[in-house]
């Protein structure tokens, strides 16, 4: 249990805390489309949230986090008194995150090709590359394409209205 | 004799019982929530859609994010209430035998693993993963059934968050084919909530409303670009246009759809039928809907058309979204391609679907017919649903509980304490 803690805490402290490169790079870049329609497929697995990240500060959590802590305390060896940083690494590892980070961490890149594992079980990108189109607003078959945000509409009605209140929505 | 406890402990659902039994006697959404008229989060007691309670803008506290563990005081809290308050059960005393997501990472098993012993001092575990539940589940449900014959089916969970494609061989789940979507009930939520929200009414943080909606009003097309014609048509020539009304606070808690009648028209448009055929069958139905009004004015209501179907068409076709992924029907393919040949077309002949995101009208159908052509000749394709896909990942872990390997099968707590997570974990490696 111990060899598992400071693994993991080795791991922390050695491996400067990356974003996913891919969606850094999509959210770095100047192109509007892709972080667009990153941010669009990111808000698919949203909460109602905002509020969460607040909550997760109240008192009531705050009394778990002490827990927590004489926890961790007891399982660090020796009576080394705790340097800040080790501090800070410590609140960095209890506040919750994402499950993309959580995976991040866990580095599955590094297992050898044939270990299944989260990452080599996704199903990966359709056999045919052809994409049909609804239109944003209306729900049909979609020609045209947004050229600020990438989304799609049938008629000058439809692209009327994305224009006035829906573009870019889901980045802002 | 000492209890088993049996959580099905899902991204959406917590499904809780003791073993042996048929249904599990908790069913409770697995997060804490907000209404507006409190000040503190609260523990559900039962599902929302079977609640009367006013949950409008309602802020929701989960402690799985796309499909794994990621805050553990959440579960705790969780977990506490569930074991304590609603299954009342003493853990010490008790086996905790729980569901986990397949490739779930080390460091969220070692967190669940401090849980259950550490936290509730369960006296011993067996994790096990949903689809070799299922498949024990059929199994024994159809000791004569293709399934048993064949001794491995393919289970296709379609949850609340992902989509796995699993072959399972002998009541053991072969990772090494498991193809997964990230896909499942809430995105589709989520994407109906976007929907709604562009086209007519804000209801972007109301996602039990939509969970309603959702479950009342979506179905799978058989055929898209027919779909679409239809939805476009006005009047009672357009057999998908169904209103829904919003909850006002008032007199009604909850939304409700406004004809239900009217909101089935749907099923009479089936494959290969043309729209103007079933549209004289359902003359009469259509007739008694055409002197409601379509749209209130107060915005208390918004209507749907082709949102009912284009919402879990993504699961079949997640490209359309934007999403470099493949849809189900290939993540089928994918599956059964990653096991001996042998195998292919056992797996086949022995789909077995799961989830509540497989509740949709004509999922079944539609399944059959992107899979079809993607399968040799030769093969059988025969797919089957679950009698409760909510509850069939539960069913399994009760008959295994109440089986003789079960003792095996456990770590207890004193190896766990001796020997740590790590290594306890192995026994759970098949
Ligand atoms: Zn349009
Ligand atoms: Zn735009």
């Amino acid at each position: 249990m111990d060899d598992d803690n400071s693994n993991a805490l080795r791991r922390m402290s050695t491996r400067t805390r990356k974003v996913a490169t891919k969606m850094a790079a999509a959210l770095g870049s100047s192109d509007n489309r892709t972080q667009a329609a990153l941010a669009r497929l990111e808000a698919l697995e949203n909460d109602n949230a905002g509020i969460e990240t607040v909550e997760m500060n109240d008192d009531d959590e705050a009394s778990l986090d002490e827990d927590d802590q004489g926890y961790m305390q007891k399982r660090s060896k020796g009576t080394k008194r705790k340097t800040r940083q080790a501090k800070a690494l410590e609140n960095a590892r209890k506040a919750p995150r994402s499950f993309l980070e959580l995976l991040q961490e866990a580095n599955l890149e590094s297992l050898p090709p044939h270990v299944p594992s989260y990452l080599r079980a996704a199903v990966g990108p359709p056999s045919s590359t052809s994409r049909r189109h609804f239109c944003s607003v209306c729900g049909f078959s979609a020609r045209y394409t947004c050229v600020t945000c990438g989304m799609r509409f049938c008629s000058c009605r439809c692209q009327n209205i994305h224009n006035d209140t829906r573009c870019m929505k889901f980045v802002a | 004799m000492s209890n088993i406890v049996v959580l099905d402990n899902g991204g959406g659902l917590i499904k809780a019982g003791l073993g042996g039994e048929r249904n599990p006697a908790v069913v409770i959404p697995n997060c804490l929530y907000r209404p507006l008229s409190s000040k503190k989060f609260l523990h559900p007691t039962t599902t929302f859609s079977s609640s009367t309670e006013d949950l409008t803008s309602a802020a929701i506290r989960r402690p799985i994010d796309r499909g794994y563990l990621i805050n553990p005081d959440l579960q705790r809290d969780i977990w506490s209430h569930l074991f304590n308050s609603l299954l009342h059960v003493t853990p010490s005393t008790s086996s905790l035998l729980l569901t986990e997501p397949l490739f779930s990472l080390p460091s969220i098993q070692r967190a669940t693993d401090e849980l259950v012993f550490e936290d509730f001092g369960f006296s011993s575990l067996v994790v096990a993963d949903s689809p070799s539940l299922v498949h024990l589940y059929e199994t024994s449900r159809c000791p004569d059934g293709l399934v048993s014959e064949g001794r491995c089916s393919l289970v296709v969970d379609c949850g609340f968050s992902f989509t796995h494609a699993a072959p399972v061989f002998q009541n053991y789940t072969l990772n090494y084919g498991v193809k997964r979507i990230d896909l499942g009930g809430k995105a589709l939520t989520n994407y109906l909530k976007e929907l709604v929200s562009y086209r007519a009414i804000n209801v972007m943080d109301e996602t039990f409303l939509m969970d309603d909606v959702k479950e009342k009003l979506c179905f799978v097309s058989l055929d898209v670009e027919r779909d679409l014609q239809i939805a476009r048509k006005h009047g009672k020539d357009n057999l998908f246009r169904c209103t829904y009304v919003l909850p006002d606070g008032v007199t009604h808690t909850k939304g409700f759809v406004k004809d239900p009648e009217a909101a089935k028209r749907h099923l009479a448009v089936t494959d290969g039928a043309s729209p103007s055929e079933a549209v004289a069958d359902q003359l009469e139905v259509a007739d008694r809907t055409t002197d409601r009004k379509r749209v209130d004015l107060s915005k208390n209501e918004f209507d749907l058309t082709n949102e009912r179907f284009l919402v879990p068409e993504m699961i079949f076709q997640p490209a359309d979204l934007g999403m470099n992924e493949a849809g189900l029907a290939e993540c089928i393919v994918r599956a059964v391609n990653a096991c001996h040949p042998y195998l292919h077309p056992v797996l086949y002949q022995s789909i077995i679907l799961t989830g509540g995101s497989t509740l949709f009208p004509r999922f079944v159908e539609r399944l059959e017919k992107d899979l079809r052509p993607l399968v040799p000749d030769d093969y059988q394709v025969n797919i089957t649903t679950q009698e409760d896909p909510i509850l069939g990942v539960w069913r399994g872990g009760s008959l295994l509980a109440s089986s003789p390997d079960y003792d095996s099968m456990r770590v207890t707590k004193a190896e766990y304490e001796e020997l740590g997570s790590a290594r306890c974990r192995r026994r759970f490696f098949r």
